[in-house]
């Protein structure tokens, strides 16, 4: 908790001929986070190599290249599909031999006839647009080509000319514009062009056929038909096929991917003629484990080393240590950034918060039934764990939302029966909600709740940097003087952090000692001590100035950025803000359609008042679905960026490396 | 003369239009304030949305640095509230 697993950095040495079986057991095993071998001068590294590819590899990826075609054609997907049982490895190598051969040719030719069915409509539909201007002439078309003394002028005109030759025309008028076909001898040609460029005469080509036009079209027509047949009969082909192999073809995908990825891994090891080196990490708690596991594989001639960590240098990827409940947050700590391994990590701070903002803006019993609805609804829908942990989310935010809603006696813009228990968020809507809002009180709410959300966030900064005063998550003695500078250094920044609580809190004070406000302490009535200054303001000041030092010890200018204390406060305001409006919107939409549509139909009733009093239920459920869908975006949105901008900046930098272990959970396969 | 204009104005009548005018203040501060905001926020927007189809792992800072400009509605809307409620 608040801080991500500890990790160990762990060599592993072996002779070239047990790379395989180790390799298979830290696929198995999931646990090793491999750091690539990067070729290099220097001395330690003299004498390794890159390794090379396993056995079989080029087969391999070959194989998955054309697996891979043919489940891009069906656009299969892992995610989307639901092992019935898993395969054996055995009997899938079996099968892959002797049915993947056929389902891939018998996919290619459809696909291929496809294509060609498909250029032949393309083709068809191009000659039909070319004879679309020629369909209402009756004429041969094989007329209109092939002279050698004749001329043959088609096109669209803006007006109607006379060519004044002697010549043999037709010409319509139409809505695309006015056709004009016009075959004069060829001596006249020049003259003839220039009186139908004065016509903003476009010449038209004139199609290589024989027949009229409007036979022409009709019989490419009946081949088009034709055509599209048969590629709906290759389509219910292609979903026979799909619907009968998917899961087979999803499998062959899976083994061939993992052997395909246990064929090139010796590509991130460093080789010599006989060993190899594989340097990576893993979970600290795990390392015993995958060394008993690696010995067992290799009958104890691997050798497995623990290596120091070397603060500097080392990159350590990170995972999340999280108990259950927070699990899900990590999703919104990812889309911000991985925390770094010397950091902590706010995931569980951050899914008690998130909810809790989420219901202060969204407090409806209504919504809240609706978007747990949603929730547990969508499962069915989002697959892939990404889905699964923002529906969690969801569903979180979802039952804080409805118990501020029981909180501010709120349903779907209703009142409960009993009086808010939090200051009341009703508007006089209508006529409707008594005294409106208690805005003062909301807000000043809202404010302390930015309080003690930037102390915390100070306070989690100054353990930071303590943490990374003594050494931070490393297990190991950093010896330099180097150190001493760090230490200083963080010493500096914890006592900024403590500097930015102290000017806020101060400011407080003082502000405190001068307006009277409600669900605040009240020091207005001190008397003046000294200098007409009362001992609040004292405090206030002993409080800012001091504050102000630790600050500028740190950076000077980060004094720049103190009026942010003010707006970062009252940036909380949001949450009343985007609350009071979704409540608004409720209002808005209970008072039109239940108020002015419904209501007034109740009081004499007839059929034409029924189907108004219908279309008022359907305006009604319309509008409170589209505000759940704004509430919830606004609500989510919102407490995210208080978690992000307001919270984060105060401790958080991110920036981790994630550790993503060599392997893959296998879902359709086993050994 | 300003005496004489209000002669026809009954007390309530001033009280309503005081509540006019305290809405029409309400209005401008968070309709200006918004505006504000949305003009500051559409070319960092544009920018951060091009970041991160560059680089993925930007998007907390841009997401930051897009929403900074929103403290000036959040102020509208303090402003706003208080002159109404």
């Amino acid at each position: 908790m608040l801080s991500p697993e500890q990790m160990s950095r762990v060599l592993i040495a072996a002779p070239k001929d047990v790379m395989e079986p180790v390799i298979s057991e830290l696929h198995r095993q999931r646990l090793f986070h491999i750091e690539d071998f990067v070729e290099n001068d220097e001395e330690e590294y003299a004498g390794y190599r890159i390794g090379v590819p396993l056995e079989g590899a080029k087969e391999i990826s070959k194989d998955l290249l054309r697996l891979r075609s043919v489940t891009g054609a069906f656009s299969l997907r892992a995610e989307d599909l639901d092992p019935s049982g898993k395969i054996r490895k055995s009997q899938l190598t079996a099968q892959i031999e002797q049915e993947l051969p056929g389902i891939e040719m018998e996919v290619e030719e459809l696909l291929s006839r496809r294509t060609e069915l498909e250029n032949h409509v393309k083709e068809l539909e191009q000659k039909i647009e070319a004879l679309t201007p020629f369909s209402e002439m009756r004429a041969d078309l094989a007329l209109l080509h092939g002279y050698r003394t004749l001329a043959v002028f088609a096109g669209y005109l803006s007006k109607k000319v006379d060519i004044g030759v002697p010549c043999e025309e037709y010409y319509s008028e139409s809505k695309k514009g006015n056709f004009l076909v016009a075959v004069v001898p060829v001596e006249y040609r020049q003259e003839v062009e220039r009186k139908l460029l004065d016509a903003q005469f476009q010449t038209v080509p004139v199609p290589d056929e024989s027949g009229p036009a409007k036979e022409r079209i009709s019989v490419y027509n009946v081949q088009i038909e034709t055509d599209r047949k048969d590629l709906e009969e290759i389509a219910t082909q292609l979903d026979a096929l799909k619907s009968q192999y998917s899961e087979f073809l999803i499998a062959c995908d899976e083994l061939l991917s993992i052997d395909a990825q246990k064929a090139e891994v010796p590509l991130r090891f460093a080789t010599t003629d006989h060993a190899f080196i594989a340097d990576g990490w893993v979970p600290s708690h795990t390392l015993s484990s995958l060394t008993d596991g690696i010995n067992a594989v290799s009958g104890g001639r691997a050798f497995v080393a623990k290596l120091p960590i070397q603060k500097e240098r080392d990159v350590v990827p990170v995972e999340y240590d999280n108990i259950n409940f927070a699990k899900p947050t990590q999703f919104l700590m990812d889309i911000y950034s991985r925390p770094k391994y010397t950091e902590l990590d706010p995931t569980l701070i951050v899914a008690i918060v998130f909810p809790i903002f989420f219901g202060l803006i969204l407090g409806d019993v209504g919504y809240g039934a609706l978007l747990l609805v949603a929730s547990f609804g969508l499962r069915k829908l989002l697959k892939g764990s990404d889905g699964k942990m923002l529906l969690d989310i969801m569903r979180n935010a979802s039952i804080s939302s409805i118990f501020f809603g029981i909180l501010f006696s709120e349903i779907f813009g209703f009142k409960l029966p009993w009086a808010p228990i939090l200051p009341s968020r009703h508007l006089n809507i209508g006529g409707e909600g008594g005294h409106g809002p208690a805005i003062p009180e909301l807000m000043i709410m809202c404010v302390w709740i930015g309080i003690i959300h930037i102390t915390a966030g100070r306070i989690l900064g100054i353990l930071n940097h303590a943490r990374r005063a003594q050494g931070g998550a490393f297990d190991i003695e950093e010896a330099s003087e180097h150190h001493g500078n760090q230490r200083s250094h963080h010493v500096r920044a914890m006592l900024a952090n403590l500097g930015w609580i102290m000017v806020m809190w101060g400011i407080l004070v003082m502000i405190w000692s001068a307006f009277p406000m409600p669900l605040m302490p009240d020091l207005t009535g001190f008397a003046p001590l000294v200098m007409g200054l009362t001992l609040p303001l004292i405090i206030g000041i002993l409080l800012v100035v001091p504050g102000v030092v630790f600050i500028f010890r740190e950076s000077a200018l980060e004094l720049v950025e103190l009026p942010t204390i003010l707006s970062h406060v009252l940036s909380y305001a949001r949450l009343v803000g985007v609350g009071v409006s979704s409540v608004a919107i409720a209002m808005v939409i209970n008072f039109i359609t239940i108020g002015l549509i419904i209501e007034p139909q109740l009081e004499n009733l007839t059929i034409f008042g029924a189907i108004i009093i219908a279309v008022g239920v359907i305006v009604w459920i319309i509008g409170q679905i589209l505000n759940t869908i704004l509430g919830m975006i606004g609500g989510g949105l919102q407490s995210l960026r208080l978690q992000y901008v307001e919270f984060f900046t105060k401790f958080y930098k991110g920036g981790g490396k994630k550790y993503s272990p060599f392997g893959e959970i296998r879902r359709f396969t086993e050994d | 003369m300003v005496g004489e204009e209000l002669v026809g104005l009954t007390p309530e009548m001033i009280e309503a239009s005081q509540a006019g005018m305290k809405a029409i203040g309400a209005a401008i501060a968070v309709g200006s304030t918004g505006l504000a905001s949305a003009a500051a926020e559409m070319a960092i927007g544009s920018a951060a949305v091009g970041a991160t189809a560059e680089n993925k792992d930007v998007f907390g800072l841009v997401l930051l640095l897009t929403v900074i400009p929103e403290t000036i509605v959040i102020f509208g809307l303090v402003v706003a509230l208080l002159l109404i409620f």
